[in-house]
């Protein structure tokens, strides 16, 4: 770097550390700290909601489930580093290729059978693997929820006056790490280009040499590795509880409608936008209208902009 | 696919639920042949949106609950009046309101969500039962939140108080109602076109029916069974809360829909039945009752896709009948489409592209009344571009349509169709196993005059009006010479025979200008003689043939006059004659000669 | 096939599944019924019930049973759900002929189901779990008929007043904020904590709420601070608990938090570990400290059986209690259901695991077993439930029978 560059880069550093420092006042803090809380969830449910958008581009079709494979995640992650003290980061590669295999398996008997043009039959069989997960999480591990210690210890860190746990951090630079290499993966790689080409026609990259059948296979799976991942980050924020993905999933989705399932670029933006939107929410006016708030939102924007709000528009071929 | 025969077996079934319970003692039976019939008008609904019009909702429970509510408020804000108390009309104004307010809701859904293709509509279902769920949570003041809503008024009829054992009667009697009404929607007008949409909801547009509109009315049909079904709830629990209305709810409407069989009468109340059962019977297996109902859809999906009813039913395969008249068309065939005043068609300066790719550009086509134009040019070239702008199922990005003289835009296909213009398509557009006769009676929607209220009342006028529809439709059939397969599946007619049903159906709308898109694509040779004579008798009595083809000997036989296009561009245009021996058509198709080395 | 064969399978279908069950013959033993929540996020608490009352089932049968009959528990899964609960108690009762209940898990569930069990079923049912009070001043209590509701848990008014009057009167409190959940019982818990603060004089400082899915009470933790609340009420489950005082520590917030018996047991402190150190907690009975010899012998019992410790031992104890007293108005009257009831409104003391009622359990205007003077303040300390007593120097806990650590009112940390 040039030398001028660098003390200004320093002194821009120092302008914001001064700036933050400066939130003194209730009010700002308090608007600070809510949102700031919201966007960890945020990036969340975007992690999760991009996993939709990878299984839509490639299938039209959705993983309705996507919520309980975040929770197989996350109980995975329980018993590994719990129960049979892994370490994080030995853990970590076992549940998210765990979940890839699991995802190759599923897709095959409970997806692929039903992709018939015209149909949406996908949706049940998709929730009806929802259920058995849930119910075979109860068997294995219990109702009860339980705690799962954080990577990063639970000392909070301080952004100007607000706290954040080192697990919220964690979260959205995963989410942010995760986006950028999804992002070069489908520009740069071959396979990520093989996947744009089925998602926009599956039977024209078949023509052309792309295994399609195995693209969807994959993409699938590589969705059900991201919710384990999810999974294995969120879980010591939240408790591990086989009803942990259901509302999650839910969230997730609603923001990939919005940012639009066939841009998987705005959803990471959407997400942390209605994280914090949510929080704030709660902080100003009262937390009971959030949902409802939220999910007429999505109902909105499936009517106004069904693309979504980062989507190119919809056409269609007779 | 319609089933018309009405069971003599009803009538003994139905002496069976009626007189069984009197043989039962205490209520629980009772109770529980309550709850199947609720559940079953529910599932009625959603079988004519998921079984018949193909649209998953995922969102029917918080219908239900919109009419459970509905008429708790409405009763027990009214219940203490003298007037009601003595007379029990609290509880059906409260029957009518939640089956209403349900209908509205419906309506204000689908309006929304029927704008796209795809599953968008289970997500907004989805989104709009957890929204629905958390306003009864959240407004405590109106809806009791979590706790609900009890001492909710029995149902009543002057001063008479109905308890389970006669309830169970009044209920009964609503649910073969239902099942009444769902068998005249099927069997309607109605039914025909919601499941034609099921297959193909272009083709239905092209033949003038306002797509959204039916699918909205569906929506809002169904939402209308699940809201009554609610105030039934309501009435026999005395106690509403959010808990009975959860996601899961919905998921096994949709459950009992499919395996019981989507698309058939009897399938709902099937599925109803035996979802409501086992959970009774498998009581001791609580610790799976996840397991057990994710195993059940996903064995439903695989073995009984068409649900246990659809197993059931094989559909009659009628042979094709005997020969009926002439199969081959002439000119001295009675079976001639009336007259018709063919209109002109006129585009000017048309452009119209997909992102970065220029389909159509400056093209100009001048097509005279009562003429047959043809439109050739090589692959790619925007033909098929060209008709869809024509017909409104593309917008076009500037240029103008003149039709008969006035400047029009078209806004969807159907709007075309309105205004006389019907085309075939390229890829065959057509309904599954519906019959030949179903398929053209599809397309007499365009000028049926009575509604879909009417025909289900069975009024004189629809029953008229049917019956001219069905001699309108067996004489289009005789036309196209395909009166002897009048009642065949139309997925088991030869390739040639499905073209020629397509036109059929097309000339129901009794189009003022005909677009033909490959009528020709993979015929054999007298099929193709078949199809230029049908084309020339429309011409005869005065339809303008729009007519886009790759067979040159068809073109140049029977046009008039006719385009070419090569990348977007109108290249030639003029009698066939002169286009066959123009260079630029010539090189277009074979490419120029090497310039010599 | 045609269409008649669509009407021949259904009907088919339709008797089959009628006639596959002939109603069930009256048989030997006394069955006592229990539908609750066996699968599910509220399924521990079903399942405790379920526990207890087979522990104390088998202790009658092994001493003979009653009158020489034995005791049968027929439960059911209502999964939490009204609509459930109200068919299976129908079925319990006409088809089963169960001549008591023991209780549901849902409040909602109780409330669906009293006017029915009042009008219709008329069988006595004693409640160890939900505490909402309508479900026992029903309208049958209210309009002088009999009422078959009982409850030997927590009852909602009551534990109420116990909570705020705790921190008011005995803590000294002006400052009070409410926290609750938007779920059922915390609706309900919500207006009588704030009825009963009306009634000290008082008005809550801030009155916030959360939803299950929140996992991150920031929102309402801070505008409590800011409101300058001493004390935070609250009602509401396990799960929510835990992550509010997981946001409690993370914004080092030591406002002193009482919570209604929702977190009473150890399921809250496995959730929450030491994040729940301070926490106070109302309840009817703790199994921590010092404990009198029957309930350390239930306790071992249960402990033998199922391998684990309880996870809500209230409602374990409850219905163990619950069933002893059916035995005992049984023994009075027989085995009528009327007569249950009316002798279970005659019983002048009785020997619970919950207290030793030295008053009649239940009268016709009372049919709240636990009152506010039974009721116990615990803290959670160091992952046992302590009862906090007072005496001249103010607020303690006894780790154990000879040390005693008095508490800081401001922060309800150890001295």
């Amino acid at each position: 770097m040039r030398p001028g560059a660098r003390s200004r880069a320093a002194g821009t550093l120092a302008a914001a550390r001064a700036a933050l420092a400066g939130i003194r006042s209730t009010r700002m803090y308090f608007f600070f700290q809510v949102a700031l809380s919201g966007v960890a969830t945020g990036a969340i449910y975007g992690l999760i909601a991009v996993g939709y958008s990878l299984t839509f581009m490639t299938t039209k079709a959705l993983n309705f489930a996507l919520g309980m494979w975040v929770m197989l995640g996350g109980m995975l992650t329980y018993s590994l580093i719990v129960l049979h003290a892994f370490h994080p980061l030995t853990a970590l590669p076992i549940v998210v290729s765990a979940l890839f295999a699991l995802g190759i398996v599923a897709e095959r008997f409970s997806v692929m059978p039903f992709l018939r043009a015209g149909s949406d039959v996908w949706v049940m069989s998709t929730l009806a693997v929802g259920f058995l997960m849930i119910d075979l999480a109860e068997i294995v591990w219990g109702r009860s929820p339980t705690p799962v210690p954080p990577l990063l210890g639970k000392n909070p860190i301080y952004i100007g006056p607000a706290a954040v746990l080192p697990q919220q951090l964690l979260i959205v630079g995963a989410a942010c790490v995760t986006f950028i290499a999804l992002d070069l993966f489908y520009r740069r790689t071959l396979l990520g280009k093989a996947f744009r080409a089925v998602a926009h026609s599956g039977e024209t990259s078949g023509l052309m040499g792309i295994n399609t059948r195995r693209v969807q296979a994959v993409s699938y799976a590589a969705a059900t590795a991201l919710a384990g991942f999810a999974g294995f980050l969120v879980v010591p924020l939240t408790l591990a509880e086989p009803q942990l993905g259901t509302v999650l999933g839910l969230k997730a989705f609603a923001i990939a409608i919005i940012a639009g399932l066939a841009a998987p670029r705005g959803i990471l933006v959407c997400g942390l936008a209605y994280g914090a939107l949510e929080a704030l929410i709660s902080g100003y006016f009262y937390t009971g209208i959030r949902d409802i708030l939220g999910f007429s939102l999505m109902i909105a924007a499936l009517f106004l902009k069904p693309e979504g709000l980062f989507g190119k528009p919809l056409e269609e071929r007779a | 696919m319609t089933e018309r025969s009405v069971p003599w077996l009803v009538g003994p079934t139905l002496a069976a639920l009626i007189i069984l319970p009197i043989f039962v003692q205490g209520t629980y039976y009772r109770f529980l042949g309550i709850v199947i019939f609720i559940y079953g008008i529910v599932a009625v609904g959603l079988n004519i949106l998921a079984g018949y019009a193909g649209q998953f909702s995922l969102g029917h429970a918080a219908l239900m609950a919109v009419g459970a509510y509905t008429t708790a408020l409405l009763t027990k804000a009214l219940a203490p009046l003298p007037f009601f108390a003595a007379t029990g009309l609290h509880i059906w104004f409260g029957l009518v309101a939640g089956t209403l307010v349900a209908a509205a809701f419906g309506a204000l859904l689908a309006v929304p969500a029927l704008r796209v293709r795809g599953p968008y509509l289970a997500m907004v279902t989805i989104a709009f039962g957890w929204v629905i769920f958390k306003v009864l949570q959240e407004w405590v003041s109106v809806t009791g939140g979590d706790l609900g809503l009890s001492s909710i008024p029995k149902a009543q009829l002057g001063r008479y108080l109905f308890d389970t054992g006669s309830f169970y009667y009044v209920v009964l009697g609503f649910f073969v109602a239902t099942l009444m009404l769902q068998h005249r929607l099927v069997n309607s007008d109605f039914g025909l076109r919601i499941i034609a949409i099921k297959h193909s909801e272009i083709a239905v547009s092209a033949v003038g029916i306002n797509v959204y509109r039916l699918k909205v009315l569906v929506f809002v049909i169904s939402a209308a069974f699940a809201g009554f079904g609610g105030t039934l709830f309501a009435h026999q629990q005395n106690y509403v809360s959010p808990d009975n209305f959860q996601f899961f709810s919905s998921v096994f409407f949709l459950l009992a829909v499919l395996f019981g069989g989507a698309g058939t009468l009897m399938g709902p109340v099937v599925g109803a039945a035996v979802l409501t059962i086992l959970p009774e019977i498998l009581q001791e297996f609580d610790k799976f009752r996840l397991i057990i109902y994710g195993c059940f859809i996903l064995l439903t999906l695989y073995f009984l896709p068409n649900g246990v009813m659809g197993l059931l039913a094989v559909r009659s395969i009628r042979a094709p009948g005997p020969e009926k008249g002439p199969t081959l068309v002439d000119a001295t065939s009675p079976n001639k489409p009336a007259k018709i005043v063919g209109v002109g068609l006129q585009l000017n300066n048309i452009f119209k592209s997909f992102g970065g790719l220029q389909a159509l550009r400056d093209v100009n086509l001048r097509v005279e009344p009562s003429t047959i134009h043809a439109l050739i040019g090589p692959n790619g070239a925007g033909k098929t571009t060209l008709i869809n702008v024509a017909t409104g199922f593309y917008p076009l990005d500037s240029g103008e349509m003149v039709i008969n003289g006035h400047t029009t835009t078209l806004r969807s296909m159907h709007d075309a169709a309105r205004q006389g213009i019907v085309r075939t398509f390229q890829t065959i557009k057509l309904f599954g196993n519906m019959t030949v006769l179903e398929h053209v009676l599809v397309g007499c929607a365009r000028h049926s005059r009575s509604g879909y209220f009417d025909a289900i009342m069975g009024r004189k006028s629809a029953r008229d009006e049917a019956a001219r529809n069905l001699a309108n439709a067996r004489e289009l059939i005789s036309f196209v010479g395909l009166a002897r397969y009048e009642n065949v599946p139309a997925n088991s007619l030869a390739y040639g025979h499905r073209r020629l049903l397509e036109i059929a159906r097309a000339l129901a709308v009794r189009p003022q200008l005909l677009l033909l898109d490959e009528p020709a694509a993979g015929l054999v040779a007298e099929e193709i003689h078949t199809l230029g004579r049908i084309i020339r008798q429309l011409k005869a009595s005065g339809i303008t043939v729009v007519l886009v083809e790759h067979h040159m000997e068809l073109v140049i036989s029977i046009s008039d006059r006719v385009t070419v296009l090569d990348y977007g561009v109108v290249i030639a245009d003029g009698p066939p004659a002169a286009i066959q021996r123009d260079e630029r058509v010539i090189a277009a198709y074979l490419g120029t000669p090497h310039a010599a080395a | 096939m045609t269409g008649n064969g669509h009407m021949r399978v259904a009907a088919a279908v339709m008797a089959a599944s009628f006639w596959t069950w002939a109603p069930a013959q009256a048989q030997e033993p006394i069955k006592l019924g229990f539908a609750g929540a066996l699968s599910g996020p509220a399924s521990f608490v079903g399942v405790e019930i379920k526990r207890g009352a087979e522990i104390a089932i088998d202790e009658i049968n092994a001493k003979g049973g009653i009158g020489g009959r034995k005791l049968v528990l027929v439960s059911r899964d209502d999964e939490h759900n009204p609509v459930k609960t109200v068919a299976q108690y129908r079925e319990l009762v006409e088809r089963e002929k169960a001549v008591a209940i023991v209780g549901a898990t849902n409040s909602a569930s109780m409330l669906a189901v009293a006017p029915i069990v009042n009008d219709t079923l008329n069988v006595p049912v004693i409640c160890p779990a939900t505490d909402a009070t309508a479900i026992t001043e029903n309208d049958a209590q209210k309009q002088g008929r009999d009422n078959y509701l009982f409850r030997v848990g927590m009852y909602g008014t009551g534990q109420a007043n116990f909570m705020v009057d705790t921190m008011v009167k005995k803590f000294g409190h002006t400052k009070v904020g409410l926290l609750t959940w938007t779920g059922g019982w915390g609706v309900t818990g919500r207006g009588e904590l704030q009825r009963r603060l009306r009634e000290n004089g008082l008005a809550p400082v801030a009155d916030e709420t959360f939803d299950n899915n929140d996992t991150d009470m920031t929102p309402q933790i801070i505008k409590l601070k800011n409101a300058g609340a001493q004390s935070i009420l609250n009602y509401a489950l396990v799960r929510e608990n835990t992550f509010v005082v997981q946001t409690k520590e993370k914004l080092r917030d030591n406002t002193p938090y009482v919570s209604a018996w929702g977190i009473a047991g150890p399921a809250f402190w496995k959730a929450a570990g030491a994040a729940g150190e301070g926490v106070l907690t109302s309840t009817t009975v703790t199994i921590d400290g010092p404990q009198p010899p029957e309930r350390m012998t239930f306790v071992n019992e249960y402990r033998r059986r199922h391998n684990q410790d309880m996870d809500a031992a209230v409602f374990a104890i409850g219905a163990y209690d619950a069933v002893y007293l059916f035995k005992a108005a049984i023994e009075r009257d027989g085995v009528e259901p009327q007569k249950i009831r009316a002798a279970l409104e005659n019983i002048p003391e009785f020997k619970g695991l919950v207290k030793h009622f030295t008053r009649p359990v239940f009268t016709r205007d009372r049919h709240n077993a636990v009152t506010e003077e039974d009721m116990v303040m615990t803290r959670w300390t160091n992952g046992k439930m302590l009862e906090v007593k007072f005496d001249a120097k103010g607020p303690h806990v006894e780790i154990d029978a000879q040390t005693k650590k008095y508490l800081d009112r401001s922060n309800m940390t150890l001295l």
